[in-house]
């Protein structure tokens, strides 16, 4: 017999199920269904097949496949689905999950061992679950003498900028969460946002080591920015506007990083100075100064501030995609879906089911998703490797290098880019 | 196989010049009275054995230096104690950086000797910059008053401190001070080190303080 | 004179608003198992006092209490890594108390696994200086390939770490079988393998940048204060116990002691790793020079006495100088034992070489002193 369990027995076990499955299924039917269909009243609904649905006929496209995909298709127009679902919030997070586990696996390659390895069975796969569960259960410690509004808003804000960020870029030709014609310069404000959110959460700690974190942060995104905007004014001068779409779909026939190699470099290293990873790491220096400004942080409250690091980390490696490496062109590599489905249906055995509404995206769309993907996961990867490679600098050669360096270099690159733009060899009218 | 290495080792004791036993060089006439019981010096049983040319040296020069203030405990390969009064620790030690070019500190350790009534601090001075000396510790001993009922840095048991002489003996001296309470006058920073800073009991390296079940 | 009763805490804070003062430890990840109390103005450390003695456990006490040979096993516990050099001292004394004749295949063996545990103990100090530089692929190699060495101290002593391998009049046992081509293999592998940390650490251009110029000792300083080891080679004084006063069969050996010139963090930090390498060389030495076979151990009467007198004896310890300071009262028990132990001797130093730097130096200077808490609270 089991030890954990003494007293364990199987009928019990499986009557405690059914007895869970049968009040799960009552409470679904007496309150779940009816609830949904008064929901259903008040919104309004989509047309499908010529027809609009009903409230009535709403929950049918669980049981008949014709009405399923229109419906979806319809749910995917919503402002709600680009926004929690695909160009926006969901999409960003699988990413930013995934990052999560290549870095640990790549970086224990790269150290000599396994890393995660037991949770999920296959080489760790569940472990940020894991942590994620573990992070919730734990409890929120807040310092008795900490200015409890800020403090606690601080996480929450932060994720809120890191989507916010993560909203304005193109992943596919048409899909973006907010098509802005001053969509560079949006960026530019949403990441001002994170110096002050940073120095706030570290001052309303009221603790020693989470404000010297908070400092160091403020010095290093203030002194940062400046390069990182005046590297990205190169491709701006070239394509003549700021929206990111537009300048994700100038580069269809070559990439600006060909020309502007210079930029690229200088918003690489701002990159990783914005997203405090090694070898800038300095506002969360454990060995100076524990965790920075993430030390009292504690429970969930510190996995906010860790997704929307995150986030933040596939968002300017999705930045960087958009103006350097050609966003979504690329090659085709997507095959075109096939048309004797559409056609004449699928055949299963003596039954030839004709399922209207597809394909859901088309080829176009798939094949822009997937070279961007292909790219931000290239860049991501080049983000990560830093950490296995390089000590911690210090602030002040980390200051010396963002005021001195990577300033002149950026004015290096907007030269190059005049140049270019004034020969008449790019921009618009320009020979190529 | 063994008896074999044996001889080996007797051969290699007899072709080494330096004996390894410890013999005192001259017998002190003048003891200090409260020195007597105690005392390590050696008992001088067997055949003077050839004392080492260049200790031996050292030993004179502080000697001649100082006279009866100063006793020498032993004589042993590479090493010298001598005996210092308390008042007269600190020219020594000045005489042992100045000409003899001791230039610092390797230990400073306390032993108490609570049948004497007097705590003892030895200091073991090397040299870094001297090549002949690069071999040699300086053992120099001095005593202080030991109290039955201390009450660390407010009582007799007080030593002038070296610090101004080698730098190296500062924490050295807070750690003899917090462990056996021997305050040294003139340390500019006698804190606490080691011990945690609610202690309340008897210094911990005394002999009347008692581990717990033992 | 300052009342000496005062906390360590108290003692220096002073009402400047410019002034923050910061209690790095003993539980902060970068301070070891002590406290250093900074105070920095801006990111400049203007005061700082390192306050010891949070894993003080009285080993010193305590050896008053148990006879010569029971004190091995505890005394070896300030350094665990290093367990055979610190008790090599004590070992030391107390055969020259005891007056017993070390055989010449004990003493080769000694040299061996003193040699082994140098190079245990600098890799997991490497590893937890790579980890305060933020450097984890340096924490990870080093602690990956100390195993290598571990694993020849375990065919040795039977232990992993606490060896308690030497005894008064020897070791306390014979080397198994074979053991000599494992030995040499693994140490020849073990040698190109930290050949290649200067890709990654030591040429290193962050590195550099960070640890060149910072936490400079001066000659002069290094000598006034009476620091030791790697410290003191860093400041270009050749001074090794090995080479000095040379004990057991270091004589016969052939090696060098490292010195270099600059005196800064970067030095004290390669003189250890320089010195690893130095240790598979007298390893190989010794494994040729000893003898094939013989008596390791002098049988031990139980509860042997020592002679009446004090002894002081000195090794060099993974960390420095490492000095055994024996008193004797002709009982069973030592009267007094006194570890002058590396590590206390270079702290000292801290507060000269903090004071003007910035924080961020504070990790890279603060274990530069090659500096083991455990060892200096004993």
């Amino acid at each position: 017999m089991s030890v954990i369990a003494p007293n364990f027995k199987l009928s019990e076990f499986i009557k405690s199920i059914l007895d869970n499955a049968f009040w799960i299924l009552l409470i679904l039917a007496l309150i779940g269904i009816p609830a949904v269909q008064v929901i259903l009243f008040y919104i309004e609904m989509p047309v499908i097949n010529g027809e609009l649905l009903t409230p009535f006929l709403a929950l049918t496209w669980i049981a008949d496949p014709s009405r399923t995909l229109p419906i979806i298709k319809a749910f995917m127009t919503t402002d709600l689905f680009r926004i929690a679902a695909f160009p926006g919030f969901g999409f960003a997070a699988l990413l930013a999950a995934g990052t999560i586990f290549v870095e640990r696996k790549m970086l224990a390659k790269l150290q000599l061992r396994v890393g995660p390895f037991y949770c999920g069975k296959i080489e760790g796969i569940l472990q940020l679950m894991g942590d994620g569960l573990k992070l919730i259960s734990k409890e929120i410690i807040i310092p008795a003498k900490a200015d409890k509004p800020i403090f606690w808003a601080a996480p929450v804000l932060f994720v809120a900028t890191a989507a916010a960020f993560v909203a304005l870029i193109p992943v596919a030709p048409g899909w973006v969460v907010a098509d802005l014609d001053v969509g560079l310069l949006a960026v530019f404000a949403i990441i001002g946002f994170f110096p002050i959110i940073t120095i706030l959460s570290a001052w309303a700690a009221n603790s020693k080591f989470p404000f010297i974190g908070g400092i160091r942060a403020l010095f290093q995104m203030v002194s940062f920015e400046i390069p990182l905007i005046l590297s990205l004014l190169g491709a701006v001068i070239l394509t003549g506007t700021l929206n990111l779409s537009e300048i994700a779909a100038s580069q269809s026939s070559f990439p600006w990083i060909i020309f502007l190699p210079i930029g690229a470099i200088v918003f690489f290293v701002t990159m990783l100075a914005e997203l405090e990873r090694i070898p800038f790491d300095l506002p969360e220096a454990e060995s100076e100064i524990v965790a920075g400004w993430l030390t009292e942080l504690s429970g969930m409250m510190y996995g906010l501030v860790q997704l929307g690091t995150y986030l933040k980390l596939y968002a300017f490696a999705a930045l960087f995609v958009v103006i350097f490496l050609g966003g979504f062109n690329g090659p085709m590599l997507w095959p075109p879906f096939p048309e004797e489905i559409i056609t004449e249906g699928i055949e299963l055995g003596p039954v030839t089911a004709q399922i209207p509404g597809l394909p859901v995206f088309s080829q176009e769309v798939l094949n822009g998703i997937l070279m961007f993907v292909l790219k931000t996961v290239g860049v991501i990867f080049f983000i990560l490797l830093p950490r296995g490679v390089f000590p911690r600098i210090r602030v002040d050669l980390l200051l010396d290098l963002g005021w001195k360096k990577l300033i002149g270099l950026a004015f290096v690159n907007i030269f190059i880019a005049l140049g270019l733009l004034y020969a008449g060899i790019l921009g618009p009218g320009g020979i190529i | 196989m063994s008896a074999e290495s044996e001889k080996e080792t007797v051969e290699k004791k007899t072709e080494n010049p330096k004996p390894t036993a410890d013999k005192n060089p001259k017998k002190p006439d003048v003891v200090p009275p409260t020195a007597k019981k105690t005392i390590p010096p050696k008992v001088a049983t067997k055949e003077e054995p050839e004392l080492p040319a260049f200790e031996k040296g050292i030993g004179d020069k502080i000697t001649e230096k100082f006279g009866e203030k100063t006793t020498i405990t032993f004589v042993k390969p590479d090493r010298v104690g001598i005996k210092v009064g308390r008042e007269n620790i600190h020219e020594v030690a000045e005489f042992a950086r100045d000409v003899l070019n001791y230039d610092h500190v390797d230990s400073v350790a306390g032993v108490d000797y609570p049948a004497d009534k007097e705590i003892e601090v030895v200091y073991h001075l090397s040299s870094y910059t001297d090549p002949s000396l690069s071999r040699q510790i300086l053992e120099i001993a001095t005593r202080a008053q030991r109290e039955e009922d201390p009450i660390p840095g407010n009582d007799a048991t007080k030593l002038p401190s070296l610090r101004d002489i080698f730098y190296s003996v500062e924490f050295h001296e807070r750690e003899v001070f917090e462990m056996l309470g021997v305050f040294f006058e003139g340390h500019p920073d006698n804190r606490r080190l080691l011990l945690p800073e609610d202690w309340a009991d008897l210094p911990p390296l005394r002999k009347d303080f008692r581990n717990k079940g033992r | 004179m300052s009342t000496p009763t005062l906390p360590p805490g108290l003692a220096i804070q002073k009402a400047d608003e410019r002034i923050m003062t910061l209690n790095v430890g003993p539980q902060h990840p970068g301070s070891g198992h002590m406290r250093i109390i900074v105070q920095i103005d801006g990111d400049y450390i203007v005061a700082c006092d390192p306050d010891p003695g949070y894993v003080h456990r009285g080993e010193e006490k305590m050896a008053e209490y148990r006879n010569y040979v029971l004190n091995i096993p505890h005394l070896e516990r300030p350094v665990i890594h290093d367990s055979c050099n610190i008790l090599y001292p004590y070992v030391l004394g107390v055969e020259e108390l005891l007056g017993l004749e070390v055989s010449e295949r004990a003493k080769y063996v000694r040299v061996i696994a003193s040699e082994l545990n140098r190079c245990v103990y600098t890799m997991y100090w490497l590893a937890i200086y790579g980890i305060f530089l933020g450097h984890s692929t340096m924490f990870m190699w080093p602690a990956g390939d100390r195993e290598l060495l571990i694993d020849l101290l375990e065919k040795m002593t039977g232990a992993r770490v606490t060896h308690s391998y030497f005894i008064p009049g020897g070791i306390r046992n014979d080397l198994p079988a074979n053991f000599e081509d494992v030995c040499l293999r693994q140490v020849n592998y073990f040698e190109k393998r930290i050949k290649e940390y200067a890709d990654i650490f030591y040429d290193n251009p962050i590195l550099i940048s960070r640890t060149e110029k910072t936490g400079i000792l001066t000659r002069e300083n290094a000598i006034r204060l009476g620091t030791t080891g790697s410290v003191l080679r860093a400041s270009g004084i050749d001074y090794d116990v090995r080479k000095k006063e040379p004990y057991d069969v270091y004589d016969e050996l052939d090696f060098q002691t490292n010195v270099l010139k600059s005196g800064d963090s970067y030095a004290r930090s390669k003189i250890p790793w320089l010195d690893m390498m130095e240790s598979c060389r007298i390893i190989r030495d010794a494994l040729q020079k000893m003898p094939k076979s013989g008596s390791v151990r002098v049988k031990l009467k139980p509860n042997p006495k020592g002679a009446i007198g004090s002894v002081y004896k000195r090794v060099e310890s993974g960390r420095g100088a490492l000095g055994c300071y024996i008193v004797s009262d002709k009982k069973a028990e030592p009267y007094r034992v006194k570890l002058s132990v590396p590590s206390f001797r270079n702290l000292i130093a801290l507060p000269h070489l903090l004071i003007g730097e910035k924080l961020g130096n504070m990790p890279s200077v603060y274990w530069s002193l090659n500096y083991w808490p455990v060892e200096a609270d004993r």
